[in-house]
């Protein structure tokens, strides 16, 4: 396992697009839709990891879409796992792998063990088993969200991580109520950071931003212990937008500061690319309405909906501690270090 | 008539609502008539993908008995019409359902029709099409595409017309009247109606003979029984350097990126933005387009910083998939020509035809 420093150090070279590797490990073939940005994901992780890779992926478009009948995209190993089960399977998968290296069945070398899951699989349901997954130390294991925001290969169920007031199938507009969909994303990079500590990378990309997301994946896999990464990826489908414009879409999620581009490495939360930029005020954020007004599933909205989405996310930026990651808006003074709080808990004991 | 099956072939999402409309519509037609009718929706494609080539069907018969025979059916045999909602189609399709690029009039019976929706004649049209062991018709109805999203139906009055044509092409499965009766019912019945007798007098019917019409170039792969593949159902993954071969996306594309390397400036962009892997690096520092396995979905031209260099060109402009940079290789001047020609063919680039 390399150290931080010196995987942070090889990066700087990854960076130049012509370094990259030219050899696809998920390469052409695969069923999905024209336009389908979580492919791509797929396409940057598998380049980035290298052939020295399993992976297993939970039920969700990127299994069924990729390995139809007797055919599949992948050129390592791959294998499918239940709905709720990216955690387990990444634990299991590692620590097979650890075993059979111990027992010299197998020479030992440095094998990524990625788990994928969707917003679905991952966000909702699969989500004791990541929190397993990372709560273990032992094994080296990267977990991959791609969040299309629905459950998209059931055409379009709302899920946790479904925006505010989009249109799924469970979640239409209709003449009388015109939103159905009153939750609010869950953020659950955060959320996993946050509730575990002793997990060693957690981060937020988007796949309009390629060498972000492959740097992400890059340093998760070489940091070592459990580590996650989520992705924001447009799906044309249930976006329902011109899948032309998918790429797109994904830089101006981020550009609107609806996705938040940042990870947490040894102790610091970092800010990434355009995110950076808006939060140390170096970039403007753009109108929410751009992002919103180019998908079918927000066609329901008018300006009061589109304000409010815009206010949430302006409290996001203006208000929280930490855009993106901490809703906190102030620390309560009590709770600074050495204060009266903490005294009276030691002489209690 | 025992039993008459229609099968509308469609694009996937673009079109499932206008392909649901009219098949559901025949067979309350028919209910209209005092026959009776199921439809068979998600047949070739759970779930759909954009794009993607899919199929459903309207069964319509005189008595119940026959109605549930053909319907235990995984597909009707052969079917009196088959309706193609987006022209591009006629190349070829594959689907979920099977594997292999099937023809598009493969499931018509003897004296069947084609119905086309294109704004193209008739005559090019005819050309496209793949050769039968019988006389059949080819129709077409004089439309734009007509393409919507998940959530939205387009209702731009396609959907009547070509019901209104299915019911002369077919020769009165459903008649005119029942039709008027039942799919323009309702709110705006008068315009419904105008657009059904619109679509029955518009259509245009060419009779093609048998054994005429191009050869079918794709053969469909033999597949493994289960108990033919390894245990636990594992197969080979795919040879590093190679791509799958096994199922190839082309049947997807609409229109296809045509690169103008005169003006390439080899900034990767489209390579690396490419959800489906169709660019292949060549020493001259080009991308060159794989058309087996591009899907046409246009990331590549909208992410292409140069203007003009890449542009979607309506995919029937091309007869085949062969290497274009490799035609620019050896002769660039003659390359420029052939793209030029293909952007007169196709009416100039082509922007998705969407209501986005």
């Amino acid at each position: 396992m390399a150290t931080v420093a010196e995987a942070l150090a090889d990066l700087s070279v990854g960076r130049r697009l012509k370094v990259l590797p030219l050899e696809e490990l998920y390469t052409s073939g695969h069923r999905t839709c024209q336009g389908c940005e979580s492919a791509l994901v797929m396409r940057y992780m598998a380049k980035v990891a290298g052939p020295r890779t399993v992976v297993t992926g939970t039920t969700g478009c990127m299994y069924v879409a990729n390995t139809s009948y007797n055919s599949t995209p992948w050129v390592v190993p791959w294998a499918h796992t239940q709905l709720g089960a990216a955690g387990s399977s990444a634990l299991g998968t590692a620590a097979g792998l650890e075993a059979l290296m111990r027992k010299g069945k197998i020479p030992r070398e440095k094998i990524n063990v990625i788990a994928f899951c969707s917003d679905g699989g991952g966000g909702d349901m699969g989500l004791s088993g990541i929190s397993a997954a990372m709560q273990d130390t032992r094994y080296n294991l990267l977990i991959l969200l791609y969040d299309n925001e629905s459950y998209a290969n059931t055409d379009i169920q709302a899920s946790g991580m479904t925006p505010w007031g989009a249109v799924t199938s469970f979640t239409p507009s209709g003449t009388k109520k015109k939103i159905s969909q009153h939750r609010w994303k869950k953020n659950v990079p955060a959320l996993l950071m946050a509730g575990h500590p002793q997990g060693r990378y957690f981060a937020s990309a988007s796949s309009g931003f390629g060498m972000d997301l492959m740097e992400k994946v890059r340093i998760a896999l070489d940091v070592g212990g459990p580590t996650f990464v989520q992705t924001h990826d447009p799906c044309p489908k249930g976006w329902d937008f011109d899948p032309r414009r998918s790429h797109e879409l994904a830089i101006l999620a981020v550009e609107c500061g609806i996705t938040v581009l940042w990870d947490f490495l040894e102790g610091e939360l970092r800010y990434q690319g355009v995110t950076r930029q808006l939060v140390e005020g170096a970039l403007k954020r753009r109108p929410v309405a751009e992002y919103l007004q180019i998908q079918g599933r927000f066609a329901h909205f008018g300006d009061e909906e589109i304000d409010y989405f815009q206010s949430q996310i302006d409290e996001m930026w203006e208000q929280w501690l930490l855009p993106g990651v901490l809703p906190a808006t102030a620390i309560p003074q009590e709770l600074e270090l050495g204060t009266a709080a903490g005294r009276g808990r030691s002489e209690d004991v | 008539m025992a039993v008459g099956s229609v099968d509308v072939t469609y694009r996937g999402i673009f079109q499932k609502s206008l392909a649901s409309v009219i098949t559901k519509a025949l067979v309350k037609a028919a209910r209209h008539e005092h026959k009776i009718g199921g439809t068979v929706q998600r047949y070739s494609d759970s779930p759909e993908r954009n794009g993607i080539p899919a199929k459903q069907f309207a069964v319509i018969a005189d008595e119940e008995t026959s109605l549930r025979v053909e319907m235990a059916k995984y597909e009707p045999d052969t079917v009196v019409a088959t309706c193609v909602l987006d022209d591009t189609l006629v190349k070829g399709l594959e689907s979920w359902a099977w594997y292999g690029v099937q023809a598009v009039n493969a499931s018509l019976s003897p004296g069947g029709v084609l119905l086309v929706v294109s704004e193209r004649p008739i005559e090019e049209l005819a050309d496209w099409m793949p050769r039968a062991d019988f006389d059949w018709r080819l129709a077409v109805l004089s439309r734009k595409t007509s393409f919507a999203g998940l959530w939205v139906y387009n209702d731009d009055g396609t959907d009547m017309e070509v019901l209104g044509a299915l019911s002369r092409v077919t020769g009165g499965l459903v008649a005119l009247e029942s039709l008027v009766a039942t799919a323009a019912a309702g709110s705006d019945a008068a315009r419904r109606a105008e657009l059904l007798e619109s679509g029955f007098s518009s259509v245009q019917v060419a009779p093609i003979s048998a054994g005429v019409g191009r050869e079918w170039p794709y053969e469909t792969p033999a597949l493994p029984a289960w108990d033919e593949m390894g245990e636990g159902v594992a197969i080979r993954g795919v040879p590093k350097g190679e791509r799958n071969m096994l199922f190839q996306k082309f049947t997807t594309r609409t229109a296809r990126p045509v690169v103008d390397f005169d003006r390439c400036v080899r900034c990767q962009i489209c390579y690396t933005v490419c959800p489906d892997e169709a660019f292949d690096p060549t020493p001259s520092g080009h991308y060159a387009v794989d058309y087996g396995h591009c899907c046409g979905c246009g990331i590549c031209a909208n992410a292409c910083p140069v203007e003009g260099c890449i542009e979607m060109v309506d995919e029937l402009a091309f007869s085949d998939n062969s290497d274009l940079h490799r035609i620019y290789e050896a002769d660039p001047e003659g390359y420029g020509n052939l793209r030029q020609a293909a952007l007169a063919t196709a009416g100039g680039p082509v922007r998705h035809y969407g209501i986005f």
